[in-house]
């Protein structure tokens, strides 16, 4: 996996900040495939492979929730903190609006 | 009115406009148009003024009412001249290097738009040397040694095969499947440069003009190599359905997999819907071989009609399939479907299961599942959603007198190919229905049609299976569930989670069950419901397979 091409360091109390850095994703990446969480960093992968990485905030924290709704990724809240047997958990994140609301022809 | 100038080169050949000779016939290889023995359409007329017309862009406007555009015949073929190369910002770009060469991306792109070729060593050498020596080098690292055709081809035939994986720029949409579906980093998508494009116009001619792939190297018992030669792209690029189209795939692969068989010797009778809409655009078709279409709700007796025709002209031995989605076969033509059935003919039916009316801007059909946010069904404070279960036509065709029949996605190629040979080699009624994303009415991304197949199949929603009565005297020895993860279970374990993956997790990666997710992320009782449905669906399915 290659490097993240942007990184931000999570500070606790500073979602916003994460969040604001992860708007980023949307012009600087292209349409995002899947989201990987670790213990303590979350990263946001696009089709070509290019990502972007939040560190210091991961799967056992609660701010992790608003993080992946930012990126549209599916996931349970109820099982979203739960420990794992593997280094990370892979979310998708190809939903998009139904009847194509957010498509412009 | 315009007229076509004199001198005017063919819109088959290289001109001002088309200066790689991009939107011309042939996939793999060039060919000319394809006449048709009839006095009332002249095929050269209509490609050269018609279609001319609609692509410098006053078709519309300034084409006189004759009679070659009353008779709304279109000869076969037309989308190759069709330039889709201006509706994407981004294009594919292959890395050799990195490329396996399994057929994936070519298999999946809904717009054949994506292609492949291989050359024995010697041959691909003495080709490149034709090529002008300023592009030369530039066409030749776009080529690969893989181990798949150079290091096994090299043991068959003593000679490695040299392989490569194309972009047609004229007919990519962008949707990024093929990049999707690649597991081996061997695409990206890039900007579309003016440099990229001119380079992808001149790849594109390059590889027109080295000729068909060496037989030598495609295996015809690998399905998934089929797509190298020629008589499989009998359903070409430029027909005009959204990116990613998941019914653009199952009928490019239905086509491929009839056209190894019989070239262009069979047909098709297509129902009203999507699949009419964007493959005869008028002055677009991106069908081979014979197409006709009358309403929404006829197609299966239309087709009857046409099979005895054929059947007295001669033509038993040429397949005819019946296209249709889920307002043509599961609600307002389904009496006549069954009727196709009990006649007992040789006829075969196509489904694209969208789950939805797509055409007409996603109303609900008795195939969407429970919950599925429609605009017939919309999720609001009383009902959340579609509140019946879903129909399942492969239960109800398995039940009609000797009907062949399958349920498959495009997502599982060899389980796709073997249902549709197998309709083919039937000698009666058939039936495959074909799971098909519909980007915008499943709220998915356009690169998703594949993973969603995928996803709709482990989960439940849409299980694979095959009903062959050549199989056995019991229902049990007929019905096949194999291709399914988990066949004996109830739901399929993830091996990397060890966690069940259910209809709610199907759910929450599509926009259309959205709304059935509270702000704590549970789902709601109609989804709950959703689940247990799909539940009993496999394990009626699991019962009559016998493995229950």
């Amino acid at each position: 996996m290659s490097d993240p091409l942007a990184t931000h360091d999570y500070s606790p109390g500073a979602l916003v900040a994460a969040l604001e850095f992860l708007k980023r994703t949307r012009w600087e990446l292209r349409s995002l495939r899947y989201a990987h969480v670790w213990t303590d960093r979350l990263r946001i992968i696009d089709i070509n492979g290019d990502a972007f990485e939040v560190r210091g905030v991961g799967f056992p924290d609660a701010d992790v929730v608003p993080l992946l709704r930012a990126v549209n990724a599916a996931f349970d809240p109820a099982t979203i903190h739960d420990p794992i047997d593997q280094d990370y958990k892979e979310l998708a994140t190809g939903r998009r609006h139904p009847w194509a609301e957010d498509r412009v022809m | 009115m315009v007229s076509v100038p004199l001198n005017a080169p063919s819109l088959n050949e290289a001109s001002e406009k088309d200066p790689f000779n991009n939107n011309s016939y042939g996939t793999l290889v060039d060919r000319t148009y394809k006449p048709v023995a009839l006095p009332v359409l002249d095929v050269t007329d209509f490609n050269e003024r018609i279609v001319r017309g609609y692509e410098e862009g006053y078709g519309e406007s300034e084409l006189p009412a004759d009679l070659s555009l009353a008779r709304s015949l279109v000869p076969a073929g037309t989308a190759s001249l069709r330039d889709f190369s201006y509706i994407a910002p981004e294009i594919p770009e292959y890395i050799p290097e990195n490329c396996t060469g399994c057929m994936d991306c070519v298999t999946e792109c809904p717009d054949t738009a994506i292609l492949g070729k291989v050359l024995g060593e010697d041959e691909w050498e003495q080709k490149l040397q034709a090529i002008p020596e300023a592009d030369r080098a530039m066409y030749r690292a776009q080529w690969s040694k893989t181990k798949k055709y150079y290091d096994a081809g090299k043991k068959k035939t003593g000679q490695g095969g040299m392989f490569q994986i194309i972009i047609d720029p004229s007919k990519c949409k962008g949707c990024a499947e093929c990049v999707t579906v690649c597991d081996d980093d061997a695409l990206k998508m890039v900007a579309k440069t003016d440099e990229v494009m001119v380079n992808a116009r001149k790849t594109h001619r390059l590889f027109k003009d080295m000729g068909p792939s060496n037989d030598k190297y495609i295996s015809d018992t690998l399905l998934i190599d089929m797509m190298l030669k020629e008589q499989t792209h009998v359903y070409t690029g430029g027909a005009g359905s959204c990116a990613g189209c998941g019914e653009g795939t199952a009928l490019r692969m239905m086509c491929a997999a009839t056209g190894m068989k019989y070239g262009d010797q069979w047909g098709i009778v297509a129902a009203t819907g999507c699949n009419t809409v964007y493959t005869s655009t008028y002055p677009y078709n991106p069908y081979l071989v014979p197409w006709t279409n009358s309403l929404f709700e006829n197609a299966p007796t239309y087709a009857i009609g046409v099979r005895m025709r054929w059947d007295q002209m001669g033509w038993k031995g040429k397949p005819l399939w019946v296209v249709g989605g889920d307002g043509a076969m599961y609600d307002i033509g389904f009496q006549a479907l069954s009727r196709l059935f009990a006649s007992g003919m040789n006829l075969k039916v196509f489904v694209l299961d969208t789950q939805v009316y797509s055409n007409t801007g996603g109303q609900a059909s008795t195939a969407s599942f429970t919950g599925q946010n429609t605009k017939m069904t919309i999720h609001g404070n009383v009902f959340g959603g579609k509140q019946e279960r879903r129909k399942e036509i492969a239960q109800i065709a398995m039940m009609h007198p000797r009907t062949y029949v399958a349920q498959t996605s495009c997502a599982h190629t060899n389980h796709f190919y073997k249902s549709v040979i197998g309709a083919m080699e039937f000698d009666g009624p058939a039936i495959v229905c074909c799971y098909t994303t519909c980007q915008p009415e499943h709220g998915v991304a356009d690169n998703m049609a594949g993973e969603q197949a995928r996803l709709a199949v482990d989960t439940r929603a849409f299980p694979l299976l095959i009903h062959d009565p050549r199989a056995g005297d019991t229902v049990k020895k007929r019905l096949s569930l194999l291709g399914n993860p988990n066949m004996k279970g109830d739901w399929f374990v993830h091996p990397k989670t060890n966690q069940e993956v259910t209809f709610i997790d199907f759910a929450r990666s599509e926009g259309r069950f959205v709304k059935h997710f509270d702000r704590d992320g549970n789902p709601s009782n109609t989804l709950l419901m959703a689940k247990q449905d799909r539940l009993e669906n496999w394990r009626l399915l699991q019962e009559l397979a016998g493995l229950r």
